[in-house]
């Protein structure tokens, strides 16, 4: 099964995201900011990492941009969508080699953000 | 200068009187030479000498006269000189400071908020120089305070359109859900639902709309340009349109010219123009009403009209609609439920292609809003090409 892990700040925006994923047939673990997903890959167990990134762009502690850029400096590989509240943030601060698989503004379209998540993983289900 | 010029005028004075001086010597000298000649014929000597006598006083009076004259004509002239000199001097020592205050003034005036002068000289032009620097600082504080509100305003907006998205895609992301399972839902709630998730996309518009007004006068909302199709754009427009123009019963048409040149454009900021454009004409207009968009060449560039046969917009409101928070008159409709930006977004985001974007109103026959946009040309090095507001 095909596992998200999904970064927010917000317990709800977790809750309704959580909910519309496994509505979907997803597996979904969460965490509250970029330092819990960073962490998956230092001391998580390996079996259990995800398959794709939802991230928030603006969280406390570790934003989703930056928690992206230390895994890609820790050579991780994985397809990671970046939700942000409005593009003037991360229009600026992603560079290409971040290799960010998209941005998704807030309020999220959930049907566009399921056909990404789709296309995205479908190689690798 | 001033004491130059007042020994200058005492010399030529002395000068003046030492000619006057000897001008008398030479006349006395004649004098007496023509009284030793007169003197042979006795008898008419005492006539002669009578009538003499009174020549001799009056030619001494008028000597005398003309002395006086010359010597008055002397002084004015000397006085006069004296006080040019004085003036000139004056003059030359104030006209620095005020051809450099003038130039001053000049370069505050073009928005050079350094320009300051030197003070010194004259105890006025100093004054006055003094005077010009103080109300130069106090413009500089008071830009520089204006600066940094306008820079709080667009960081406090940015903020709060951020803050308050995340409750808004709870609150739209939660009645999604429920109406994902509508069957389970008595008709009412699907009806409360339908209503929560309405005020969510107002909310969501107007946010945007704030948002995109922030960017602007930020300079920092910008369109990236390339060769854009008209057609399927409106086709596109009209399509979304017409689900809420069909449910008040108007008639929603599109006569657009065949072979229309493409525009140079970017498609989703011309479709969000015509999107508010269409939506306005579909909230002032009553059940049943005509709107038709229309595109034709006009020069070398191609006119996007949008014309409705509603109420109309009174010449009062006319030329301020295009400003923002100007709203047509709400009493007049319910269904009305604009933000009071979109007029004012969709003329910066034409005036940003490079456009322009006009109205025709005539109260109880209808409006036109019509957009001109440049034709695509062949830009050389490349097709696209990213235009940014100027701040403020």
């Amino acid at each position: 099964m095909t596992r998200v892990l999904v970064a927010d700040d917000s317990e709800t925006i977790l809750l309704l995201m959580r909910t519309r994923l496994e509505m979907a047939g997803y597996e979904v673990d969460t965490a509250a900011d970029g330092q819990e997903v960073v962490d998956r890959w230092r001391d998580g167990d390996p079996a259990q990492l995800p398959d794709i990134l939802l991230l928030d762009a603006m969280m406390p502690r570790k934003s989703g941009l930056d928690a992206l850029r230390e895994l890609r400096a820790m050579g991780v590989e994985i397809p990671a969508l970046i939700v942000s509240a409005h593009q003037d943030a991360t229009d600026a601060d992603a560079p290409g080699e971040l290799e960010v698989s998209g941005y998704l503004d807030k309020p999220i379209d959930f049907d566009r953000l399921l056909e990404r998540i789709a296309e995205l993983t479908s190689d690798r289900v | 200068m001033a004491v130059i010029g007042v020994g200058r005028f005492i010399q030529q004075r002395q000068d003046f009187e030492d000619a006057i001086a000897r001008s008398y010597q030479v006349e006395m000298q004649a004098r007496q030479r023509l009284a030793g000649g007169s003197g042979s014929k006795a008898t008419r000597a005492t006539v002669v000498g009578e009538g003499e006598r009174r020549r001799e006083l009056r030619d001494e009076i008028s000597a005398d006269t003309r002395d006086t004259a010359l010597l008055v004509a002397a002084g004015l002239i000397a006085g006069l000189t004296g006080a040019l000199l004085l003036f000139s001097g004056l003059i030359s020592s104030m006209r620095r400071p005020l051809e450099e205050l003038v130039d001053a003034a000049g370069r505050l005036a073009a928005g050079d908020r350094s320009a300051r002068v030197e003070v010194g000289g004259l105890s006025e032009t100093a004054a006055l120089g003094a005077a010009f620097n103080e109300m130069a600082d106090e413009l500089e504080r008071e830009a520089s305070q204006r600066d940094q509100l306008d820079r709080l305003k667009d960081e406090f907006v940015l903020t709060a359109s951020h803050e308050l998205r995340s409750p808004l895609t709870s609150v739209q992301g939660f009645a999604e859900l429920l109406m994902l399972d509508r069957d389970s839902l008595t008709p009412k709630q699907a009806e409360t639902v339908e209503i929560i998730l309405d005020n969510c996309r107002h909310l969501v518009r107007l946010l945007n709309d704030l948002l995109d007004l922030a960017r602007s006068d930020a300079g920092r909302l910008g369109v990236t340009r390339q060769p854009t199709e008209v057609a399927p754009l409106i086709e596109d427009v009209v399509r979304t349109m017409r689900a809420q123009t069909e449910g008040t019963h108007q008639k929603l048409t599109q006569e657009i010219e065949t072979g229309l040149p493409p525009i140079y454009a970017e498609a989703d900021r011309i479709r969000q123009i015509l999107v508010n454009l269409l939506t306005n004409a579909h909230e002032y207009s009553p059940e049943g009403a005509s709107i038709e968009v229309a595109a034709r060449v006009a020069g070398a560039e191609v006119e996007i009209a949008v014309t409705d046969n509603g109420p109309g917009i009174p010449e009062q409101q006319l030329e301020h609609i295009f400003e923002r928070f100007v709203r047509g008159d709400a009493g007049l409709t319910q269904r009305v439920g604009g933000t009071g930006l979109g007029l004012a977004i969709s003329k910066s985001l034409v005036e940003l292609h490079g456009g322009t974007i006009a109205v025709e109103s005539t109260p109880g026959v209808g409006s036109t809003f019509s957009l001109r946009l440049p034709v695509a040309t062949r830009v050389p090095g490349g097709e696209t090409n990213r235009t940014t507001a100027e701040a403020g």
